[in-house]
């Protein structure tokens, strides 16, 4: 389970950035990316963060995985505090980009081993989970070759192999189909939703509508850095006034 | 111990890397060997060819100093040129048709026989390469002069040691080592404290920045490892190739010498007796702090960067900011003292020469590893906090 409770994150912006963002940061060094935000994601549920490019999407899931310290307000993941707890959520997570973030001279053996390593897992219980997940991803073809020499779609099993290694209970997925072809987008799909088959607690961000449709099970709108709506994905549904997800978004975020 | 499962991974990462390996281990090894051979091959032959080079000299008023035309003209791989008229000399030495000019003055005979001084003009180039033709000239005119001055001397009954009063005997204390520390000790550390750094360079661009590009740091990141765990997993590898490289360099300039035939015997004797492994290993306990120095500052740059290209530009310039403290200490003059041994890089120069030289003074030495110890902690502890600064770690 996620829960995050007022949660705000500002950053402070350097005469460069102030200049870059124009006349309204002019007269001020804060930018607050995440807004007194507050939502649940649980357990065997796809939570879907929903919201434009800059809306605060990744900020806010950087700091369920601890990489970044919310400013006020809390976060707890699997029953542990974000802040003060930190190493015990990152032992709970699996954390996924958009970006394959593998290293190239490494095979996708090594690779898993090394994230296996970090999370403190012994040889037997690492060889276990990897046959297991080499086979279900069809991966013991490549499983000794450079990740530099594999394919995208390879690349991106691996990418998923090396993300539940460990068999986390919290998945944090961080607009992971962005820039990836239909083919590729679709392992993640199907990732997203054996987590949420094996009872992980899931949160998806992304700014796709269709996606979200698809997956989740609850969203929530974020922009400029609030909440908008925080619901089951059927209530949304249900008090649709627009025609489309598209619309039905800018709608609900006031730019109509 | 998770930076131990970290440093583990990069020792495998950057051990399949050919550019590192090469960068680290060939270029040190091979390159150093490669250069002082070729540099020494080529000095060897050209002073042989300027002693072999067959000069050739224009003899001005041959009939006032005919002896001494003669001696000239006797002489082996020396051309006397009598005809060239005294206008042109100097315009057939610039256009390098000649190479030197001796002009005799018409009362040359008169002044030697008046117990005078003669008069004898010498033109030539000084951009001569070795200047071999002034030398030349100047060996047979000081037999002459010698010849001369005996004569008169006999004449006046006089002995040699009438003019010369003292008899003036240097005795040299300094050891062969001693004088070998103080000449060639600078330029020793001068080169492996340059690949010390380059040793450092690429791994710290690939391990920090790498890391930001590849999107590889949020997965660490998200890990159980801790910040400390990360950067000091990073800091050990880049740590010990910086130390491999300096050393290898040392190891290549050594076996160099030995390889190269044109280096005389006793020079190597000197070398062999002044390396021995205690050398090595003082030598290498100031590579040590100063190879950490280096890695927590270029892990810390590398980290700030957004991309392995800034890096490459935020890095390149300290090269030069490297290679200036280090050049300083190969100049005659800088020794160790309360000051320079407490200023990092130029104090491991210092300290080196010291070394080698064989004369360590324990105040000063204590003081450089002071100063390097301290400067690699300062350092490290920076890099740490920069890896625990959100505005540095996810600058973009």
């Amino acid at each position: 389970m996620i829960e995050v409770k007022n949660l705000i994150k500002d950053f402070t912006l350097n005469k460069k950035q102030r200049k870059e963002m124009g006349d309204k940061y002019k007269n001020t060094k804060i930018l607050r990316a995440v807004d007194d935000v507050s939502f649940k994601c649980q357990p065997g549920r796809i939570y879907g963060l929903l919201g434009p490019n800059g809306a605060g999407k990744t900020t806010t899931l950087r700091m369920i995985a601890t990489m970044l310290k919310p400013t006020s307000g809390s976060i707890t993941v699997a029953g542990y505090d974000s802040v003060s707890k930190g190493q015990k959520v990152r032992s709970q997570i699996g954390f996924m980009t958009g970006q394959t973030a593998l290293y190239d001279r490494l095979t996708p053996t090594e690779m898993a081993k090394y994230i296996a390593d970090l999370h403190g897992m012994d040889n037997k219980k690492f060889n276990e989970r990897k046959e297991h997940l080499f086979n279900i991803l069809d991966m013991n073809s490549f499983a000794d070759r450079r990740i530099g020499r594999l394919s995208t779609g390879m690349k991106q099993k691996t990418s998923i192999a090396r993300t539940i290694i460990h068999d986390p209970q919290v998945m944090v997925f961080d607009e992971p189909t962005s820039g990836l072809d239909v083919m590729t987008s679709r392992a993640i799909v199907d990732l997203i939703r054996s987590c949420k088959e094996e009872g992980k607690t899931v949160i998806f961000s992304t700014h796709r509508m269709g996606e979200v449709n698809q997956l989740c099970d609850d969203i929530a709108i974020i922009y400029k850095g609030k909440l908008f709506y925080n619901s089951s994905l059927d209530q949304f549904k249900s008090e649709m006034t627009k025609s489309t997800f598209e619309e039905e978004f800018i709608y609900r975020v006031g730019e109509e | 111990m998770k930076f131990l499962i970290i440093a583990k991974k990069e020792i495998l990462d950057i051990t399949r890397d050919k550019r590192t390996l090469l960068m680290m281990i060939a270029f040190p090894l091979l390159l150093m060997p490669v250069l002082i051979g070729t540099m020494m091959k080529i000095t060897t032959s050209q002073a042989e060819k300027a002693s072999e080079k067959e000069i050739k000299i224009a003899f001005i008023g041959q009939q006032y100093a005919p002896n001494l035309f003669n001696a000239f003209s006797n002489l082996d791989k020396l051309i006397v040129l009598d005809q060239i008229p005294m206008d042109s000399v100097e315009s057939y030495i610039q256009s390098e048709y000649i190479d030197a000019a001796i002009n005799i003055d018409s009362s040359y005979q008169l002044n030697i026989n008046n117990n005078s001084q003669a008069k004898i003009d010498i033109l030539y180039k000084g951009t001569d390469s070795f200047g071999t033709a002034k030398e030349r000239i100047e060996m047979v005119l000081d037999q002459f002069e010698r010849n001369i001055i005996e004569i008169r001397m006999n004449e006046l009954s006089l002995k040699p040691n009438i003019v010369k009063a003292y008899n003036i005997e240097f005795n040299d204390v300094a050891s062969n080592q001693e004088k070998f520390g103080k000449l060639a000790g600078g330029w020793l550390p001068y080169v492996f404290i340059l690949f010390g750094f380059m040793g450092a360079m690429y791994p710290a661009l690939d391990l920090g920045s790498g890391e930001k590009e590849r999107g590889t740091l949020e997965t660490i990141l998200s890990s159980p490892a801790s910040r400390l765990d990360i950067v000091l997993g990073k800091f050990v590898v880049i740590m010990s190739a910086a130390f491999l490289t300096a050393f290898l360099a040392l190891a290549g300039i050594l076996i160099g010498i030995q390889q190269i035939s044109v280096i005389p015997p006793a020079f190597l004797t000197l070398v062999n007796e002044i390396f021995t492994v205690k050398t090595i290993a003082l030598i290498m306990t100031l590579v040590l702090p100063v190879s950490a120095f280096f890695s927590a500052a270029l892990l810390g740059l590398s980290i700030y960067a957004k991309s392995f290209k800034e890096a490459q530009s935020i890095v390149a310039p300290l090269n030069i900011v490297i290679i200036f403290p280090a050049v300083i200490g190969t100049l005659p003059g800088i020794e160790l003292n309360m000051i320079t041994s407490l200023i990092p890089i130029l104090n491991v120069s210092l300290a080196s020469k010291d070394i080698i030289a064989g004369i360590m003074n324990p105040i000063y030495m204590t003081e450089v590893y002071l100063s390097l110890f301290g400067f690699a902690a300062l350092s490290l502890y920076w890099c740490v906090r920069s890896f625990n600064k959100e505005s540095t770690i996810f600058r973009n």
